[in-house]
């Protein structure tokens, strides 16, 4: 297959060519906004695509050893097989602060929240800055 | 309500009916208006005999295009209290229950002249004293009776229950999603561990922010969109308004304003320092917020199993995770403060 140019390369050029091409001729206002929506969708993907399978792999390595447990692997690199394997990840970080919180353990409310904070920071690179178009 | 060639000519025959003393009744110009992710809206310039009228109009989207479902009954019937309650709100006018005229279920209210807020604050207007007005504000409506209002609202049975019920929420919220929301649950057992002094429950705005402030000439705010309207907690609408002026400045309640404004508010209000202070708005800045979170994950989810098909399902997402940072960092910021405070209300005093 064609690798290059890259997905992200391709969706950052989209949300370019739509915000620099097309936006200006756009003078019905919920189609500006709706614009203004995808422009902003279009940067979250271009993020996602580059950095999404890498992300959840190492989130879970790190939920395996922060509970314990064997992850193994996703049963293939599709995204769909790897969503699901993060998923049953996702299930443990749950469980982790909530048990952390029922017993009031300082050092395992600290240890599963910070997991939390790396996961959150994640999703922060992925949303860049937020501008909530159309509001106001 | 979006074909401004057909709107003219349905909103003049309503009118006629709704006002038959008026004559010669013209609808000289309509627009669809934007401002909300939720309700269509449009603005309706009607002449008659008897004079002018600029009138908003806010109706439901056709099915399966609505972001999130309100009843519009519900809300016509607080904006009609707030109305007979001296709150500065758009005064109700019109309600057709059944959409047979307006070709939606719409209500409609009179157009307010007044400046809205986040616009003049991104043009560079003063914000002095308007943390003290944001207490008016908010005063206004949450010192309505509650035996005052709608029947039709929920009364909840005391606050230590709704409080319950509210942070049990997120982890409803979480357990309805898609996908694990650690997030959520994390919000959940925090909020459980540290709740703050309880207060009598009043009416709340459910989405107090600054997109739904008008400025008005003499310097007061009027008050927009009362369709998530409730009883509950009056501090979540303080906290929510934080919250929200973390993504849409200004934050009129930031280091500068909040003592002020808590002040105000308790003068007003008659509630005491200990239930109402910069740390108990911290702290509702994180609650206050789960409607908003859970029907904009409500959103996603239907996105992501085909039952929707709206663009801001997918955006609004974006506005769930900003928040998942705010929350993780104003909880820890506030843990020792709220521990502390828990711990001399402890020991009682010396």
């Amino acid at each position: 297959m064609l690798s290059k140019p890259t997905t992200d390369q391709i969706l950052l050029g989209i949300a370019r060519d739509l915000r620099e091409q097309v936006l200006p001729y756009v003078e019905n206002e919920p189609a500006r906004v709706a614009m203004g929506m995808i422009d902003q969708i279009l940067r979250n993907l271009s993020v996602r695509a580059v950095n999404e399978i890498a992300w959840m792999h190492e989130e879970v390595a790190a939920l395996a050893f922060a509970s314990g447990r064997d992850a193994g692997s996703p049963t293939s690199l599709q995204l769909a097989d790897v969503v699901e394997w993060y998923g049953t990840a996702s299930r443990w970080l749950s469980e982790g602060i909530e048990g952390a919180y029922a017993t009031g353990d300082q050092v395992q409310i600290d240890l599963w929240r910070a997991l939390i904070e790396a996961r959150s920071a994640h999703e922060q690179a992925i949303m860049g800055s937020l501008d909530l178009v159309g509001r106001g | 309500m979006q074909n401004p060639d057909e709107m003219p000519a349905r909103i003049a025959a309503f009118l006629a009916q709704q006002e038959p003393e008026w004559r010669d009744i013209e609808v000289v110009a309509y627009e669809v208006m934007t401002g909300g992710y939720s309700r269509l809206l449009g603005k309706a310039h009607v002449r008659h005999a008897e004079g002018e009228e600029v009138l908003v109009l806010r109706g439901d989207p056709p099915p399966g295009r609505s972001l999130i479902d309100t009843d519009r009954a519900q809300e016509w019937e607080v904006i009609s209290a707030m109305g007979g309650h001296g709150v500065r709100t758009p005064r109700s006018r019109y309600f057709d229950d059944h959409g047979t005229h307006l070709g939606t279920r719409a209500l409609v209210i009179e157009y307010t002249a007044s400046t809205s807020f986040l616009p003049y604050a991104a043009a560079g207007g003063s914000l002095e004293g308007l943390n003290i007005k944001l207490a008016d504000a908010l005063a206004s409506y949450h010192n309505v009776a509650v035996t005052a209002l709608p029947d039709r609202l929920e009364r909840p049975k005391d606050w230590d229950s709704y409080i319950g019920h509210r942070i049990d929420e997120w982890r409803r919220t979480a357990d309805a999603h898609v996908e694990d929301l650690p997030i959520l649950r994390y919000v959940a057992a925090w909020l459980d561990a540290h709740r703050p002094p309880e207060v009598p429950l009043t009416l709340i705005h459910g989405d107090f922010q600054s997109a739904n402030l008008m400025l008005a000439d003499d310097g007061h705010f009027e008050i927009l969109d009362w369709e998530l309207a409730s009883i509950g907690d009056p501090r979540e609408d303080i906290g929510y308004f934080k919250a929200v002026a973390q993504i849409a400045p200004p934050d009129l309640l930031d280091d500068a304003g909040v003592a002020g404004f808590c002040e105000r508010y308790r003068e007003l209000t008659g509630l005491n320092e200990a239930q109402v202070n910069p740390v108990t708005v911290t702290y509702f800045l994180i609650l206050g917020v789960i409607g908003t979170v859970r029907r904009l994950l409500e959103g996603g989810a239907a996105y992501s199993r085909d039952e929707n098909t709206l663009l801001a399902s997918v955006f609004n997402m974006n506005s769930v995770v900003f928040g998942g940072g705010m929350w993780i960092s104003a909880s820890k910021q506030l843990e020792p403060i709220l521990d502390a405070m828990n711990s001399r209300s402890m020991k009682g005093p010396n």
